[in-house]
């Protein structure tokens, strides 16, 4: 455990944690868009630049991403002076130029006072942050379908040579994983359409859902090594029959099935 | 063979010694990559196959030998006669008979092509007379133009690989990493963090897998000192990195080199293999118990990977892009294992303060700069080239006497130090002395060693729009501040130069330039405004020209510009014809010329050349009374 | 959506093996692998990407996100006469953005382009060293240093 201050107050946080999570276990709100518990932190919007300082630092501080910085003993973090909120407003005026018509953008902007971009607007607007959340999680899961293409300014989220990824299962966590919708999908009882690839769907034997593709059961299927046939049945029908299970084991091996 | 004791190595030492000294007569013809492109490779062969011809080799004793950069570029071809110490400039291969004939037949000096001095016009003989090299110290350079780089035995000689044997056998790691620490030597790549310190706590840092980087990613456009010191002495910086590795305990080492130095590349192998083959890499080094391997890693042209964790992820096989560095590289770097970078210069800083001692190299520079620092001079001035002197040099004295002052003696305006992380400096801070904390003081940085010296045809707000640009297109995008930040930055400066400046935008530039210094990802961010927050400290006047009067006072923004011909003067020598791109000048020889408006692009180029001084130049749109000609400036 | 960059050409991937043999078959040996394949191809052509893939074990997606990254590698085809102009800042400032310009003019392509006929390919590369002869072009290797606009028509002859 780490003793911190932040904002005035005490705060205690476990080892090895970042201070964005000992901010919001303290109920102190910082703004971040490419954070997410389900990928490692990447530091890329810099919305969530705090100040830290020590005692024994004689004054000087320095502003780091909270999402990155390790809790220290002792550490006092300020995520409310005047330059941190200064810099989170270049931040959002940036961004809101990049992406003057998402809501996400607009909205997090109007928090701090900005209600047009005081730079030039994206001739071409997008709803693109690039906060790099959907080819991390892609990353993640194994598949590692989508990565970034070109650099600087030019930079953008591509499949390779921006065709049908192999790679994809249909799986969708990109897509859901996008905080502005900027990823598109179709997805019906036959067939999901992701980065221009269709993918047929397996339907639950029990319930008749369509709810994975018939990628995304074979890639579990090969991950776990289990018969593909596992993967077919839908999550619901799976807790049900776990319920039923359950209920039976109580029950004793003379009981009644429940209903 | 293979070295296997220090007493071998001694031997071998003493052996190399004898080979040198026995040559009664050197030729040393440098192919370093601004030679070979002035014709060098043509120059040292055609000695080679005269010598043979007429059979000079076998009964005078006559060698010629390719040596690395000796700096002096911009005199290329260079040929150095030993031991008399002769230097012949601009050689081409149709002087060598002459050479032969004269200097080594006759012991006579070729006038010609002898170096003069661009002020007094009168020549030198001798390359330890040249201004331009008798004002230098060299130590990270110390060998540089003196040996063959692909000859190990040369370089052995003349003392490479001496500090290395100290080290291992007369000093414990702790005690190396003491002897650089007394030496005060800092970062030579910019940043200027103790080495000592890097060492020190890669050394304690835990687990038996650890590496030494070097970083040869010299990417600060207008620097070439790193690509010198690895196409010219490529084995003061192995030394130096086994040196290294043994104070921290690792034994896998990269040499991390930009793909844009083809040569440097090809001798730093040709080092490494030669270094293997005598046991000064590998298992065992010199029978010391020490193992030690190094391996090249050729960028892929990124500018960012000159930063640590950027070059690191190049290394791995990734794209460049910067990490948070709140855990440091000597705990987790490369592979996420503990990891020292270090600089070119500053790993070939290392063998020679081992060889000499750490205190010798605390004796140059100042207090808290110490040692040598190379740089490169070049742009609007005389003698362009690669220069090593203390620490605590002034500007002036580095511009104006080893410099030989500005090109045609136009107006000093301006010294760029530290590349696109740097600034620019005006004549009022000439006589600063430059080390790291007064180059920052002032706005600018230490950086590469880059010294871009300006006239008074740069356009101060053009140079922060190229910098600008150079940093948009290499910006990695993965943060906002940077990605965007430097597109709209750009863009505002776009404005400036063509004319659509608006009050306020100095105010917009001041405020995005602190968002981008506090909220970038790593130092190409944060540093990204320094070109520009320095132009605008010290050439504010342009900046409100562009922005208020639509002009650019250098003449150099094109949209803002026109030129004409003042008849006056004009003497129809017709050179403005020869160099106009466009046909854009009409006149017979001997007679009065004239631009021609509606072909003109204003690109300047018969401004620079005429020798009457008649061309001007005005604000597009002519307001008469903002005409900047010669006279006036 | 953008637009597909795979080029479609039959390529011989026999050069591929050669350069496979020269390292260790993991992710560090890419960039290095992909270097030695713009230099035998003049490009990256995909069927060599996505067996540069197959054989390091990265990822395609990761292999052509440094395909792009890194500007010594391009996916396209270049001219038979590539004219590198250099930009660092002693050429900018002895006139480089004027020779891009000719050479423009000229030849009608900007940084990066290559003419329909592939003959010519006009790069920036940000700065080769060689400041002491600025501006510097390269034209297929072959250094040439204090070029001015008007000289600028001498390298275009094509060659080879």
């Amino acid at each position: 455990m780490a003793t911190l201050t932040i904002d005035g107050r005490r705060v205690e946080a476990p080892a090895g944690t970042f201070l964005l999570q000992a901010c919001r276990q303290a109920g102190v709100s910082v703004p971040t868009l490419c954070d997410h518990p389900a990928v490692e932190p990447y530091g890329g919007c810099r919305l969530c630049v705090v100040d830290v300082t020590r005692p024994e630092w004689d004054g000087w501080r320095k502003m780091v991403v909270s999402c990155l910085y390790p809790v220290e003993d002792g550490l006092i973090v300020d995520t409310r002076s005047d330059r941190v909120i200064e810099t989170r407003r270049v931040v959002l005026d940036l961004l809101l130029a990049r992406s003057p018509r998402t809501p996400l953008i607009q909205r997090l902007a109007r928090e701090y006072g900005i209600e047009r971009t005081s730079y030039e607007p994206n001739p071409e607007p997008t709803d693109c942050i690039l906060c790099g959340l959907c080819v991390r999680i892609c990353d993640r899961l194994g598949h590692s379908a989508i990565g970034t293409a070109d650099r600087g300014a030019g930079r953008v989220v591509a499949p390779p040579f921006h065709e049908p990824p192999e790679a994809c299962v249909g799986c969708l966590a990109c897509a859901e994983i996008c905080p502005t919708g900027f990823i598109r999908f179709e997805s019906g009882p036959d067939r999901r359409r992701i980065w221009n690839r269709d993918f047929e769907m397996v339907r639950c034997p029990r319930c008749g859902r369509a709810h994975v593709t018939k990628a995304q059961a074979a890639w579990y299927a090969r991950r776990m090594g289990w018969p593909e046939a596992e993967f077919e049945v839908c999550d619901s029908c799976r807790r049900r029959d776990m319920a039923a299970t359950t209920v039976r084991l109580g029950e004793g091996p003379t009981g009644n099935a429940a209903s | 063979m293979r070295i296997a004791s220090r007493q071998h190595f001694e031997e071998a030492v003493a052996a190399a010694r004898d080979r040198r000294e026995a040559r009664t007569r050197d030729i040393w013809v440098c192919c370093g990559t601004g030679c070979l492109a002035n014709g060098s490779a043509a120059v040292a062969e055609a000695f080679r196959s005269r010598i043979e011809a007429e059979g000079l080799q076998t009964g005078l004793g006559v060698y010629t030998k390719t040596t690395g950069c000796h700096g002096f570029c911009q005199r290329g071809p260079l040929v150095v006669i030993q031991p008399e110490g002769i230097l012949y400039t601009r050689v081409q291969a149709r002087d060598v008979p002459e050479i032969l004939e004269k200097t080594i037949g006759r012991g006579e000096v070729v006038e010609r092509l002898l170096y003069r001095d661009p002020n007094t016009r009168t020549p030198v003989a001798r390359y330890e007379e040249i201004p331009f090299y008798r004002h230098q110290t060299r130590i990270a350079m110390r060998n540089i133009g003196r040996l063959d780089p692909g000859d190990l035995d040369d370089a052995l000689a003349l003392g490479a690989y001496g500090g290395l044997v100290r080290a291992l056998f007369e000093k414990t790691p702790e005690e190396v990493i003491e002897e650089v620490r007394k030496a005060g030597l800092r970062g030579r790549g910019g940043a200027g963090f103790s080495t000592a310190r890097k060492w020190a706590a890669a050394r304690k840092a835990r687990g038996d897998r650890k590496f030494v980087l070097c970083n040869g990613d010299e990417g600060d456009p207008g620097a070439f000192k790193d690509r010198s010191i690895l196409e010219g002495d490529p084995h003061s910086v192995l030394e130096g990195m086994i040196i290294g590795a043994y104070a921290v305990g690792a034994h896998e080492g990269y040499i991390y080199v930009r793909d844009e130095y083809p040569l440097a590349v090809v001798h730093v192998q040709k080092a490494i293999e030669d270094a293997r083959e005598r046991g000064l890499l590998g298992r065992d080094i010199l029978g010391s118990g020490f193992d030690f391997d190094l391996r090249v890693s050729r960028g892929g042209g990124a500018f960012v990977c000159g930063e640590s964790s950027a070059l690191m992820r190049s290394i791995e096989g990734k794209v460049g892009e910067p990490r948070a560095k709140y855990i440091h590289a000597s705990d987790r770097g490369l592979f996420d294992l503990p990891t020292v970078l270090n600089n070119v210069e500053t790993w070939a800083d290392v063998g020679a303060i081992l060889t000499h001692g750490g205190e010798w190299f605390a004796a140059y520079g100042t207090a808290k700069s110490r040692g040598t620092k190379a740089f490169s001079l070049v742009g609007k001035v005389k003698n362009t080239g690669l220069i090593e002197l203390p620490m605590g040099e002034s500007l002036r004295r580095i511009i104006f006497d080893i410099g030989g002052g500005i090109l045609k003696d136009r107006p000093f305006k301006a010294v760029q130090t530290g590349g696109p992380s740097g600034g620019c400096l005006p004549a009022d801070r000439l006589d600063l002395p430059v080390d790291y904390e007064v180059l920052t003081e002032n706005g600018s940085m230490m950086g590469s060693g880059g010294m871009i010296v300006m006239d008074d045809r740069t356009c101060m707000v053009d140079v922060a729009r190229y910098f600008l640009k150079f940093l948009s297109e290499e910006s990695c995008g993965k943060c906002v501040p940077c990605r965007e930040g430097l597109r709209q930055m750009l863009h505002i400066f776009d404005d400036l130069c063509e004319g659509r400046g608006r009050p306020g935008d100095i105010e917009r530039i001041e405020r995005l330039a602190r968002g981008m210094q506090l909220g970038s990802l790593c130092e190409l961010g944060k540093s990204a405004p320094n070109p520009v927050l320095s132009t605008l400290r010290y050439f504010r006047d342009e900046y409100e020209a562009h922005i208020d009067r639509k002009a650019c006072p250098a003449g150099i923004c094109r949209t803002l510009t026109t030129y004409r011909i003042i008849e006056d003067p004009c003497t129809g020598c017709h050179q403005c014809t020869k160099v106009c791109p466009v046909e854009a000048i009409e006149g017979r020889p001997r007679q009065k010329h004239r631009i021609l408006p509606e072909k003109c692009i204003s690109c300047g180029s018969c401004y620079d050349v005429c020798p009457e001084n008649c061309i001007e130049f005005l604000p597009r749109g002519g307001r008469e009374e903002a005409i900047h000609g010669h006279a006036d400036h | 959506m953008e637009h597909s960059s795979r080029a479609v050409a039959c390529v011989d991937l026999a050069p591929l093996e050669e350069i496979l043999q020269r390292y260790p078959r993991e992710e560090p040996s890419l960039i290095q692998v992909l270097q030695d394949v713009q230099r035998a191809y003049h490009y990256l052509p995909c069927e060599v990407l996505e067996r540069v893939a197959r054989e390091l074990g990265v990822p395609l997606s990761k292999v052509f996100q440094v395909s792009t990254f890194y500007r010594a590698f391009s996916l396209t085809p270049k001219g038979k006469v590539v004219i590198k102009v250099c930009t660092g800042t002693a050429c900018h400032i002895r006139g480089a953005p004027q020779i891009i310009d000719e050479v423009h003019r000229r030849l009608g392509i900007g940084p990066g382009e290559t003419t329909a006929d592939l003959g010519f390919t006009l790069e920036t590369v940000n700065c080769v060293g060689a400041c002491a002869m600025a501006p510097v072009v390269i034209v297929n290797d072959r250094y040439h240093g204090g070029v001015r606009p008007a000289s600028v028509g001498d390298y275009l002859e094509p060659k080879e």
